[in-house]
């Protein structure tokens, strides 16, 4: 290996060694370096452009904005969305940091955006994607079914609450198994939330076909609403019926607010970017250099208090969190199943959500590589889901970013604190969930059992969690 | 109140039974349990021999024999005779149910008459009739020949065999065995210690998602289904015994995995076909199969890279692409078999996780100790830029517990890649007093641990 630095001890630090490679990497487009970064075997390549990730990263997070740029220009020589595993996440990871970088130009920002077509049908063509080319979902269906059958053994009105009614599958594999219950079907209801009509009423149209081929006696409610602001009333919860309420990877975005940016008081003045001052507040930089000023380093804890950490004590505080759930404890259910990304992507500063961001990322896309041939179907549900839950979690912050996936034991704290209490799954529907991971041909799918709940893991890394509940009185 | 039962019955319809019980709820058609029929039903009595004989509907002509007499006299056309279809006798669908001829069977009576005429064929030929279809290559015996058919599809197509040795035609039988089976628990064992070989699944051998029914009753059936496996205490005890090589191998040992490579001899992959669903003709009910079926026809198996493709871009949701994907045998799962040990692929396409790992190592291990502490002394009393945690290992203790940082969590020992970078940029940046701050200088640091020097050198 290339020696370490000269001198380490003196004050320029910025001296020869150092500075002529950085300088060397600093001219990528004289031609030269070229035919050496495309003779770079993929391994070599793949650990590069991690370097320069981290690196770009980094000068982001600092506000140095022209290094970043150059950052991002050489790891546009060699990431790709179409190569391989890491080429494809240093694509979108770069995108992110790209993305964030340009929102210190709000208004550059908005006009590159505003012609943007999002189109319905590809989202959902890309949650079936997700559906399909995983078994995270499946898996997390099986186990709420499960759990849901045996904690409405012997009710005669079932109410079921899905606050993401998008895949009729869930539904049907229960209608399915209710009907063939010993005791008989019991009457159910199925409230679906969501924020299409569309999604909604060919869920209506398929269960509805379902229940009575089966003959069973079967209602479905459509609640056209996004959870922000979701009206419980609507939801139609009546007296004397067993509710229960199926939450899958919805609850994270609740988390989301502004707390943060507000606490932020930093007495430096913005970070001068190229040296055009901006009236408007960078937020970006400011909450870096706010984070200088606020943190107890040497003991390296008590950060502020929204910030999601690994240290057990300290829960980023929302409101709409606590107001949710504290609606829903106010409906009692009788169970409530809980699946969410099991990844820590909710730090207050970019370089930890960015590293955790890596290895979970690393993960889901490897998993892909490893089970799904490279077809445009696995591009789409790349770019259009993973892509843009990064770009969410790098580019994004306050009350926008919404992907603020939290360890199983933060959400164990955040229930417990909310008055449920926890229901461990059942061995039968994990035995189920095993075999339905077996089944689907890749042995990297990994199930773990924790204190009651699941982990879904891709090669030992936790991916997704699921959990049950029951109200505490 | 009573029925009337003549043994040359006539298909006419006979009085009708009201039989005292709740009326079923006014939604439409609904489907009574097998043998508790609508009590406003017409029940009719067919002999034996009306009930065994098939195409009793004669061509005068030719002699070809018909189910339904529609279909003859639809034949008959083409002799150019004289045909007529009879219309519906009444306006209002009288719902008919069956009664069986032989006077021990429970569905003799009318409180238990079956709903189907075919369902009642097919009871009559099973329980009373003789059992003229044979399997060739076990000795099953069956009435039915629809039955026969099944079972010869399945016969010998899934065996489960343990490693002990036993073999099981049925996988929850399997199932149960494995539990207990105290070969399989050393062998778990022994695996366990193993390092982790990534194998390809053994597909010669087909995996059955469904459980054919347990027993003879469907209520013991779901019994089993509900509870783990078996109805006693200590089997369930044992069975969650058996249960934890899957979960995992309890407290002492931590968290282990299920699906293990361990286990992967033994299970096998299936097919998911809807015709192994009903595999036990002797079941006669025909309520859909319980829990496990979520599993089969659902969410079914692994989509093939063709059906992948056949997700088309449309504004109605195709939910014919999970049923598809339910009746998909599994592709090969050779394709699927993973390597992402760093160790075992020295060449290209290591999985983006072993190379953070590695990068993560890099990082670590060649970072010069004394190096470190000479930047810990120089920055201890600044600020550290982010990743508390991470930095505030690097300048809170010692470096010997930096260097076992390998040890813990991943990401841990990946932010060890930046302790250096926050340390030099905040140096620079207590010099400079916030101009666009040039701080290239830890580039240099980064590359040179991590990227291999050969190729990267080639560069300078």
């Amino acid at each position: 290996m290339a020696p370490m630095l000269q001198d380490e001890g003196s004050s320029s630090v910025t001296s020869s060694p150092l500075q002529l490679f950085s300088m060397m990497s600093l001219s990528p487009n004289l031609g030269s370096p070229y035919p050496f970064v495309r003779e770079l075997k993929s391994e070599e390549r793949g650990l590069y452009l991690i370097h320069l990730l981290l690196t770009c990263a980094n000068h982001v997070a600092a506000g140095s904005l022209e290094n970043a740029n150059i950052a991002l220009e050489q790891i546009s020589q060699l990431a790709s969305p179409d190569g391989d595993t890491m080429q494809r996440i240093a694509a979108y990871f770069t995108e992110a940091l790209a993305d964030r970088i340009l929102k210190a130009w709000p208004g550059l920002h908005k006009a590159l955006n505003s012609t943007k077509l999002t189109l319905v049908s590809e989202e959902i063509l890309v949650q079936k994607l997700f559906f399909e080319l995983f078994p995270f979902m499946k898996v997390a269906f099986v186990l709420t079914n499960q759990a849901i059958v045996e904690a409405m053994e012997g009710e005669k009105m079932v109410h079921i609450i899905d606050l993401n009614a998008a895949e009729p599958a869930q539904w049907i594999a229960l209608i399915q198994v209710l009907s063939a219950r010993p005791e008989g079907p019991p009457h159910l209801r199925i409230t679906g939330v969501h924020q299409q009509r569309e999604v909604l009423e060919q869920m209506a149209f398929k269960l509805t076909e379902e229940a009575e081929k089966l003959d069973i006696p079967f209602q479905f409610n459509p609640v056209v609403s996004k959870l922000d602001n979701l009206d419980f009333e609507k939801l139609r919860v009546k007296t004397g019926e067993a509710l229960a309420i199926s939450s899958v990877l919805q609850l994270h975005s609740l988390l989301a607010s502004d707390d943060e940016l507000l606490r932020k008081k930093s007495p430096l003045a913005p970070k001068n970017l190229n040296g055009i001052h901006l009236p408007g507040v960078p937020q970006i930089n400011q909450s870096t250099l706010g984070e200088l000023l606020e943190k107890d380093l040497v003991n390296g804890h008590s950060r502020s208090p929204d910030s999601a950490t690994s240290s057990p004590q300290s829960l980023s505080a929302s409101a709409k969190m606590d107001g949710f759930f504290n609606a829903l404890w106010g409906l009692t259910p009788k169970l409530m199943v809980i699946t969410e990304q099991d990844s820590n992507h909710n730090g207050s500063t970019l370089m930890e959500r960015l590293l955790e961001a890596l290895y979970s990322y690393a993960a889901l896309f490897d998993c892909l590589e490893s089970t799904v041939p490279r077809t445009l179907e696995r591009l789409k549900l790349e770019k259009m889901l993973f892509g843009e839950e990064i770009k969410n979690i790098i580019a994004c912050e306050g009350a926008e970013r919404k992907e603020r996936h939290e360890k199983l034991e933060k959400w164990v704290q955040r229930l417990d604190l909310a008055g449920f209490g926890n229901l461990p799954l059942s061995y039968y529907g994990m035995l189920q969930a095993g075999r339905l991971l077996q089944g689907y041909g890749s042995d990297g799918y990994k199930i773990k059992e924790e204190n009651g709940c699941v982990v879904i893991c891709w090669q030992d890394r936790a991916l997704f969690s699921v959990s049950a509940w029951r109200c505490r009185k | 109140m009573l029925e009337n039962m003549a043994e040359e019955a006539l298909p006419n319809g006979f009085v009708e039974n009201p039989i005292a019980g709740s009326n079923p709820p006014a939604s439409k058609k609904k489907r009574n349990q097998p043998g508790n029929p609508d009590p406003e039903a017409e029940v009719i009595a067919l002999s034996p021999k009306t009930l065994m004989a098939t195409n009793r509907f004669l061509c005068e002509i030719c002699g070809k024999g018909f189910q339904r007499d529609q279909n003859l006299q639809l034949h008959r056309r083409g002799h150019n005779l004289p045909w007529k279809l009879k219309q519906r006798t009444s306006k209002e669908i009288r719902k008919r149910v069956y009664v069986c001829p032989e006077k021990s069977c429970v569905h003799h009576h009318a409180s238990r008459a079956l709903g189907d005429l075919t369902g009642i064929k097919k009871h009559f030929c099973r329980k009373h009739g003789e059992k003229k279809w044979k399997c060739e290559k076990c000795a099953k015996r069956y009435a039915v020949q629809s039955d026969w058919k099944a079972h010869s599809k399945t016969c010998g197509t899934r065996e489960y065999k343990c490693d002990c040795g036993t073999i099981f035609s049925r996988r929850d039988s399997f199932i149960t065995h494995r539990a207990f089976c105290d070969a399989l628990a050393e062998e778990t064992a022994r695996l366990n210690a193993a390092s982790n070989m990534s194998n390809a699944v053994a597909n010669n051998i087909n995996y059955h998602f469904m459980p054919t029914p347990l027993g003879p009753s469907m209520a013991q059936h779901f019994s089993s289904i509900f509870k783990p496996i078996s109805s006693n205490e200590e089997a369930i005890n044992q069975t969650t015994r058996g249960l934890s090589l899957w979960m995992g191998q309890g407290s002492s040992q931590g968290q282990e995995s299920i699906g293990n490579n361990n286990l992967h001899g033994i299970h096998q992959l299936g097919s998911v076909s809807s015709g192994t669903i009903f595999g036990d003709p002797l079941v006669s009910c025909s309520n859909p199969p319980p829990s496990d079926y979520q599993l089969n026809w659902v969410f079914g198996t692994k989509l093939s890279s063709s059906n992948a493709e056949e997700l088309t871009v449309s504004n109605s949701l195709p939910l014919t692409d999970v049923k598809e994907a339910g009746t998909q045998l599994l592709s090969v799962p050779s394709l699927y078999s993973t390597q992402h040990q760093s160790h075992q692929t020295p060449s290209a396409n290591m999985s983006a996780t072993a190379l953070l790992q590695k990068a993560a190592q890099i990082g670590v291990t060649t970072t010069d100790p004394s190096f470190l502490g000479s930047f810990g002394l120089k920055c201890s009393d600044s600020q550290v830029r982010d990743g508390n945690k991470l930095c505030g290992v690097l300048y809170g203790t010692s470096n010997p517990i930096l260097s076992t940082n390998i040890g813990n969590d991943v990401e841990n020992s990946a932010g060890d890649l930046l302790q250096v970078h926050p340390a030099k940029r905040r140096h620079t940046m207590n010099e400079e007093s916030g101009g666009g701050g040039q701080t290239r200088d830890f580039l240099g640091v980064g590359v040179q641990t991590i990227c291999h020097p050969s190729s990267i050198n080639g560069w300078i």
